[in-house]
């Protein structure tokens, strides 16, 4: 068996043969142990944000405004007098809503196009790919910018436009997957037993190639997290008064030299959940793909 | 390598095709009468009707695509309905300071992108490794709106070395060009990295090693060479990234270029400005892609359609 071949067939069965060790492995990693602990506070605290705030986050306190971090506001006040922390709190949910729900949405689309277009190929081929391309090599925030102008900020056409712009990388990475998962033996097998194409694909090919999907998926959570921030600074994310982070920061930006924390603190927030699914995501990275492991 | 052209040149039709299509459907798809907002709401119907003929919104939606596309191709982006002057006018203003903010930024990036990810991967799992990578997952995880803003609030608010608004002189454009070249440089010092990490252990270094080639010759001539190769091609991605970008940052450092024309626009629902501006943006992305090939093409003499 020649080296590729070996290194081929070692990625083909990373999914099933080092199932076991996985976990171990993983958790060998210090950073990724970390990353998954900070990504569970974060769901903790935006599915209990109502417990865990010690305001509403659009309770306004005008003599109390622009007050700076103390005991009574960990994170200060804005210029309405409204608690930063209750509001970052209540911000981490617009975030891994909209990070969740938009890469659950572009994998699923991205991994049915890649996979139509890497199994059948021919015009079914050349017309997704043609799609993908063009997606692709149109920038993604620009993209997003030109649908929310035309449809209007909300929550829901936040993630339908980050979704839009971010399937193309699944669907090419699938599509690669599936070129190559094609020609092998247990694929030509299941065909000679009489499988229908669907089953085929659902059964035999995805599955083996769910590792860089997985991997993928988790680094795109941060990118839909930084679109949606951005969009929302710009003023074109969530309407208020519902805090995300994003629109706390376009907010503080106004008052930067007074109150500088409105501005820091969703930002620190941030660049942490970011950094988290970045360190956990190179450190899935890592462990599934055995090529790396030297 | 003229084939090879071709086909690169043939490929930004259907993208700026593709584009033109969403630009103009910006306008259909929007909410509000674009005749309303012109004139507002209290004309006669004789008037409002004027209107909308010689906006040509009486005809098919089709029709009017290739309107808006013909008058496109002579040059004709129409009117701003705030300013009242012709669009190309106002967007070529403001076109200048995007595409500086945007050219330092890459040129600063790849400054410090390219010796830090060649460092990173000959000195693997050193501390100048560690340094640099974690340099450069902060990096990532960092919006860029926010790092422009820590370093408006350090740099012009409470230090005073660099002026808050303008762009007038150079210093107006030190921070902007540091926000977006230091978060690109994350990008591509992550991308050089792996990439020479792949080319070092190819079997060719390994013979230019026991051929006794001194190590610097063998990284400079042999590993360089190669491991450069994916960083070019992210080149395209990565101008079209910045220019996209470049209405967050212009709004951070208040500069009046065509990322903030473009969201100013979108408040005002100046529509013909947003077209304007988009479209302007969305070439000059397409060419940066193109550059970027054509560079490719010349780097890698195995590139041959």
């Amino acid at each position: 068996m020649n080296k590729e071949y070996q290194e081929h067939a070692d990625l083909i069965n990373v999914t099933a043969n080092k199932r076991l060790s996985f976990r171990a492995r993983l958790f060998s990693n210090k950073p990724a142990t970390l990353a998954v602990v900070l990504i569970a506070l974060f769901i903790i605290s935006a599915l209990l944000a109502a417990f865990i705030a010690p305001y509403p986050y659009d309770e306004q306190n005008l003599p109390g405004m622009m007050q700076a971090p103390s005991i009574k506001h960990l994170f200060g006040t804005d210029e309405f007098g409204r608690d930063i922390f209750s509001r970052v709190i209540y911000g981490t949910r617009i975030s891994l809503i909209v990070g969740f729900t938009s890469v659950v949405i572009s994998t699923s689309v991205g991994t049915l196009l890649g996979s139509l277009a890497g199994y059948y190929g021919g015009i079914v081929d050349q017309i997704i790919t043609g799609l993908t391309d063009i997606v692709y090599s149109f920038p993604v925030s620009l993209l997003a910018i030109a649908v929310v102008a035309a449809l209007g900020p909300s929550l829901f056409n936040l993630i339908i436009v980050i979704s839009m712009v971010s399937w193309a990388s699944y669907a090419r990475l699938v599509r690669g997957q599936v070129l190559t998962l094609k020609e092998w033996d247990f694929v030509e097998a299941a065909r000679a037993l009489g499988m229908s194409n669907f089953r085929i694909i659902v059964r035999h090919i995805l599955p083996n190639s769910l590792a860089p999907i997985i991997v993928m998926a988790t680094l795109e959570i941060p990118k839909a997290i930084i679109i949606e921030s951005t969009l929302s600074f710009l003023g074109l994310g969530v309407p208020p008064p519902t805090p995300s982070w994003g629109s706390i920061m376009n907010a503080g930006r106004s008052f930067i030299l007074d109150a500088p924390w409105i501005t820091m603190a969703p930002g620190v927030m941030m660049m942490v959940l970011v950094l988290t699914f970045n360190l956990f995501g190179d450190a899935l990275r890592d462990t599934l793909d055995p090529r790396l492991n030297d | 390598m003229k084939k090879y052209f071709l086909k690169k040149l043939l490929f930004m039709i259907p993208v700026i095709i593709g584009s033109t299509v969403i630009i103009f459907l910006i306008l259909h798809l929007s909410p509000g009468d674009p005749v309303d907002m012109i004139v507002g709401p209290n004309v006669t119907p004789e008037v409002y009707q004027n209107i909308r003929i010689s906006l040509g919104l009486d005809k098919p939606l089709v029709t009017q695509y290739f309107i808006f596309l013909g008058k496109l191709l002579r040059g004709d982006l129409g009117q701003s309905i705030l300013q009242k002057r012709p669009v190309l006018d106002i967007v070529l203003e403001r076109f200048p300071v995007t595409l500086k903010i945007g050219v330092f930024s890459l040129i600063l990036s790849f400054i410090i992108a390219v010796p830090m990810g060649i460092i990173a991967a000959i000195k693997r799992n050193t501390a100048a490794d560690y340094m640099s990578m974690s340099f450069a997952l902060l990096g990532i995880s960092m919006p860029t709106f926010w790092f422009g803003l820590i370093l408006l609030y350090f740099f012009a608010y409470k230090y005073r070395i660099f002026p808050l608004s303008g762009y007038e002189t150079w210093r107006h454009y030190v921070l902007p060009v540091i926000t977006v070249g230091l978060t690109d440089a994350a990008v591509t010092a992550r991308m050089m990295r792996s990439s020479m990490l792949e080319v070092i252990r190819q079997d060719y270094i390994r013979t230019a090693r026991a051929k006794g080639v001194r190590e610097t010759v063998v990284m400079a001539k042999h590993a360089l060479k190669n491991a450069i190769l994916p960083v070019i091609t992210l080149l395209g991605m990565r101008i079209g990234w910045i220019f996209a970008g470049s209405a967050v940052i212009e709004i951070v450092f208040s500069m009046p270029g065509i990322g903030r024309l473009m969201v100013d626009a979108i408040f005002a629902r100046d529509y013909p400005i947003i077209q304007g501006s988009m479209l302007i943006l969305v070439i000059s992305i397409t060419l940066g892609n193109m550059l970027a090939d054509f560079l490719y093409a010349l780097v890698d003499p195995r590139i041959k359609y």
